[in-house]
C-alpha cells in the first residue's frame, strides 16, 4: 500500500482510452491493457522510483463519468473519492476528444490538481484530428500533455508535468453552467450543514446531489437532513419544469455541449475523402451477414494454430523425459525414491512438455484477439444469439476470454450493467473451456482423436453453454437490461503489450499453477508408493468403472482435478503407469472421450471456485459446483452409451 | 417526421430527438456520448433482431445497442451535413 512520504498519483479516465498503456509505462509492466472497453476492473497500485523521486501511481477501471453504471466503474469512483490522491492523471483519448472531456469537466469539478494526459494523438492524427494542446491546456486551465502510450510517446513530459503540478498544485477553473442550473447549485451549496460529509469540496457535492439518483445516500437524507432533503428535491423539481428533462439530465446535457465546444475550439478536423484501413477492415468484420464466416474463420484459425503449434511441440519436448523416466525405473527400481522421483519429474515435465506447448500459442492469441479490438465486434455479431440464450452481447468478452483461463473471465463480468447478467455469465463461464482443458482436448482427443474430434468438442462445448444458459436464464424474473457497448477503433496491437501479457500469465503460471503440478504429482507418487491410491480408487470405483466405464485406477485422477484441470492429465499418465506416446496400450479412445469429457466438466477448479466465492457470493459458487457436477455425469454417462 | 432509428435509413445524417428509454438506459447513452439533439448516423443493422451500429457524427464514437434499447431512439433525418 501507499508509502506515506511518496505522492499518490491516480490515473484515470475512460474506459479504453490507453490508461493502463500509459501506466504501464510509467509502473513497469503491472496492468492488463485490451482493446475493450472495461479490461482493467480492479485497481493497480505501484509504488516507481523515477529519477530518485518516488510516486505511488494507481491504475483505476475506466469510467465514462462519475456516476457508475456498472461495479467496475464504481472500483473506480470507490479510489477517486476514499485515496484522496495528491494529483490525478486524466487520460483522455485525443481520437474522440469530444466525449473524453466529459469525464475531464467533472473531474475539474472536483478541485483536484490535475494533469491531462492527451493520449492516442496519433489515431487522431489518422482521423484528421489535429488537437491543440497548448490551446486545450488555456481552456481547461491545467496542463496538457501529448501522448502516444503505445510507443512511449510524452510520457517523460507527462511526469515532468505531474511534478511540477506536485509543487505548486494546479487546479483548473471549475466549468460555469447555466443561469439557472447555478442558482440550483448555490441553492443546495448554502444549505448544506456544516457537518455534512463533503467529496472534494460543496460545489462538488451539490452537483453529484443534484445529478445522481443514487449515490450521497439519498435514502438516508430524508431521515438525517429532512430539510436539505426538501432543498435538493425543490431544486431538482425546478430544474425539470424549466428545462423539461429529468434533472440530471440537465447538467449532463450542458456538459455534453461544453465538451463538444471546448473540443471544437481547441481541435481542428480535416474533411477526409478516403476511408481508413480499419474502417474498410469493420466493413467486413462487422458486416450483418459477412461478419459471421470471418467470426467463424477467425475461431476456427484460433483453434488449429494452436494445434498445429502446440501438437509437434509436444512430442518434441517430450521424447528427452521419456528416457528419463527409464532412467529413473533402472536407478531407483520401484520403492518409495521411484516414486517420488517419477512425480517430480511428471510434474516438471508435464509443465514444459505438454502443458506450456499449447499454453503459449493459445495466450498469443487471446492477446492478439484483445488488442486489435475482435472481443467487442464478436460482442457486436453475436449480441442476437446471446440474446436466445438470456444474455447480450456484452457477456461475449468475458466468455471469450473464459477460453483462456475462467478466473480472469469471471472478474471481468463485473463491466456487466445488472446483477443477474453476471449471475448468470459466472454460472456458464466454468463450462467454457480454459486454456487447462484445452491442453487435456488437444493432448488426448486431438491427438489420439484427430483434430475434427476436438473440434466436434468445442462445439458441442458450446452448444451446451447454449442450452444451459437458455434453462438457467428461465430461473430469472428480470429481464436483461440490453446491449450497449462502445466499438473502440481497430488498432494495430504492439508486440510488446502481447509479450507483456503473456509474460504475466507466463509468470502466474510458473508462481501458482506449476508448483501445484508438481506437488500434486509428488503427492500421488507418495500416495502410490504408500499404496493410498487403491483406497481412493476403490472408494470412486463405482463412479470412476461403474457409471463411466473408465479404468479403476483414474479414480485418484479426479481428486486431483479440482486443484487445477491440467493436473488431471498428469496424474492420469501417472496413474495408469505409462508415458504419453503408450497410452493407447492401457485405455481406450471411446474411454479417452469419457474421460475428457467428465475432467473438463465436472467442478470448477479450486482458483474459479474462489473467484465465483468472492464475486457473486457463496450460494452461486456451489450452484456452480453442483450445476457442474452433475452435468458431468450425466453426459459422461450418456456418451459412455450413446457414442 | 420522426421514426426509431431501427427503421432509419442507413448512413443518412440523423438527429436524436428523444430517448423514450427508463432512466438507466438513457444515463448509459449519455455516457457513451449520446445526447438528445445530436447527430448520428446508423451504420449497420445486425441480422435475426441482432443489435445496431450507432455512430456519432461529431465525436466520432461507434456504439452497438441492443435493438431492443435501438427502437426506442427516436430521431429524426438532419437537415445539414455533420
Amino acid at each position: 500500500m501507499a508509502k506515506p512520504d511518496a505522492p499518490l498519483l491516480i490515473f484515470i479516465g475512460q474506459p479504453n482510452c490507453g490508461k493502463s498503456t500509459l501506466f504501464n509505462s510509467v509502473a513497469g509492466h503491472k496492468a492488463q491493457t485490451s482493446n475493450f472497453p472495461g479490461t482493467t476492473v480492479k485497481h493497480t497500485h505501484s509504488l516507481v522510483n523515477i529519477d530518485g523521486r518516488l510516486l505511488n501511481v494507481v491504475d483505476l477501471p475506466g469510467t465514462y463519468s462519475l456516476h457508475p453504471s456498472d461495479p467496475a466503474e464504481k472500483v473506480a469512483l470507490r479510489h477517486l473519492f476514499l485515496e484522496r490522491p495528491d494529483i490525478i492523471v486524466n487520460v483522455v483519448d485525443a481520437s474522440i476528444l469530444g466525449r473524453s472531456l466529459e469525464l475531464t469537466l467533472e473531474l475539474l469539478e472536483m478541485g483536484m490538481p490535475m494533469v491531462v494526459a492527451l493520449n492516442m494523438t496519433d489515431l487522431a492524427e489518422k482521423k484528421g484530428i489535429t488537437v491543440d494542446a497548448a490551446k486545450l491546456s488555456d481552456l481547461l486551465g491545467v496542463p496538457v500533455v501529448p501522448t502516444v502510450a503505445a510507443h512511449g510517446r510524452g510520457v517523460k513530459e507527462l511526469l515532468e508535468a505531474a511534478f511540477h503540478c506536485l509543487e505548486s498544485p494546479c487546479r483548473g477553473e471549475p466549468p460555469r453552467w447555466s443561469a439557472v442550473v447555478e442558482a440550483g447549485v448555490e441553492k443546495l451549496m448554502t444549505s448544506l450543514p456544516a457537518e455534512f460529509p463533503c467529496i472534494a469540496n460543496t460545489r462538488f457535492t451539490a452537483i453529484q446531489m443534484i445529478e445522481s439518483g443514487h449515490l450521497f445516500c439519498s435514502e438516508f437524507l430524508e431521515d438525517i437532513h429532512p430539510d436539505l432533503k426538501a432543498v435538493l428535491d425543490g431544486v431538482r423539481e425546478d430544474l425539470a419544469a424549466r428545462r423539461g428533462l429529468p434533472a440530471y439530465e440537465v447538467i449532463a446535457a450542458e456538459r455534453h455541449h461544453l465538451s463538444q465546444k471546448l473540443f471544437e475550439q481547441s481541435s481542428r478536423v480535416q474533411g477526409r475523402t478516403k476511408r481508413s484501413w480499419s474502417e474498410r477492415l469493420d466493413d467486413v468484420l462487422m458486416h450483418p451477414v459477412w461478419g459471421y464466416p470471418v467470426l467463424i474463420l477467425v475461431l476456427l484459425g484460433f483453434f488449429f494454430a494452436i494445434f498445429k503449434i502446440g501438437g509437434p511441440l509436444e512430442t518434441l519436448l517430450l521424447k528427452p523425459f521419456a528416457g528419463l523416466k527409464s532412467a529413473l525405473a533402472a536407478e531407483f527400481g520401484s520403492g518409495l525414491l521411484f516414486h517420488l522421483a517419477d512425480g517430480l519429474l511428471s510434474g516438471i515435465g508435464g509443465g514444459i512438455a505438454i502443458v506450456l506447448p499449447y499454453f503459449i500459442p493459445l495466450l498469443f492469441l487471446m492477446a492478439l484477439l484483445e488488442d486489435v479490438g475482435y472481443l467487442a465486434r464478436a460482442g457486436f455479431l453475436l449480441d442476437a444469439f446471446m440474446h436466445r440464450i438470456g444474455l447480450h452481447g456484452k457477456s461475449v468478452s468475458p466468455f471469450i476470454l473464459g477460453f483462456g483461463c475462467n478466473v480472469p473471465a469471471i472478474v471481468s463480468t463485473r463491466i456487466l450493467e445488472s446483477r443477474r447478467d453476471r449471475v448468470l455469465t459466472s454460472l456458464l463461464i466454468p463450462f467454457i473451456p480454459c486454456s487447462a482443458r484445452t491442453t487435456i482436448i488437444l493432448a488426448l482427443v486431438a491427438v489420439y482423436l484427430g483434430p475434427w474430434w476436438a473440434l466436434g468438442f468445442y462445439a458441442a462445448n458450446i452448444v451446451l453453454v447454449a442450452v444451459l444458459g437458455r434453462v438457467l436464464s428461465l430461473f430469472f424474473k428480470t429481464e436483461s437490461p440490453g446491449l450497449i457497448l462502445e466499438i473502440p477503433s481497430l488498432k494495430i496491437p504492439s508486440l510488446k503489450s502481447i509479450a507483456l501479457k503473456i509474460w504475466f500469465q507466463l509468470k502466474a503460471f510458473a508462481l501458482f499453477a506449476w508448483p501445484l503440478l508438481i506437488g500434486g504429482s509428488v503427492v500421488l507418487g507418495l500416495i502410490q508408493a504408500l499404496h493410498g491410491d487403491a483406497v481412493i480408487n476403490k472408494a470412486l470405483s463405482p463412479l470412476v468403472v461403474g457409471a463411466l466405464g473408465l479404468p479403476a485406477a483414474l479414480g485418484v485422477t479426479l481428486v486431483f482435478g479440482f486443484l487445477r484441470k491440467e493436473l488431471s492429465l498428469l496424474i492420469m499418465l501417472q496413474a495408469l503407469g505409462v508415458g504419453y506416446q503408450q497410452l493407447l496400450t492401457v485405455i481406450t479412445t471411446h474411454q479417452i472421450v469419457v474421460f475428457t469429457v467428465f475432467v473438463s466438466l465436472f467442478i470448477p477448479c479450486l482458483s474459479t471456485f474462489a473467484v465465483l466465492w468472492r464475486e457473486v457470493g457463496r450460494k452461486i459458487a456451489f450452484i456452480s459446483a453442483a450445476l457442474s457436477v452433475t452435468i458431468a455425469i450425466v453426459l459422461s454417462v450418456l456418451i459412455r452409451f450413446l457414442l | 417526421m420522426t421514426t426509431s432509428i431501427v427503421q432509419s435509413p442507413q448512413g443518412s445524417a440523423l438527429r436524436i430527438v428523444d430517448i423514450s428509454g427508463g432512466e438507466s438506459v438513457r444515463r448509459r447513452l449519455f455516457a457513451l456520448g449520446f445526447n438528445i439533439g445530436d447527430d448520428i448516423e446508423l451504420q449497420a443493422k445486425g441480422i435475426l433482431r441482432g443489435p445496431v451500429l450507432i455512430r456519432n457524427r461529431r465525436t466520432g464514437v461507434t456504439a452497438a445497442v441492443g435493438r431492443g434499447i435501438a427502437q426506442k431512439i427516436v430521431v429524426e433525418v438532419a437537415d445539414g451535413q455533420a
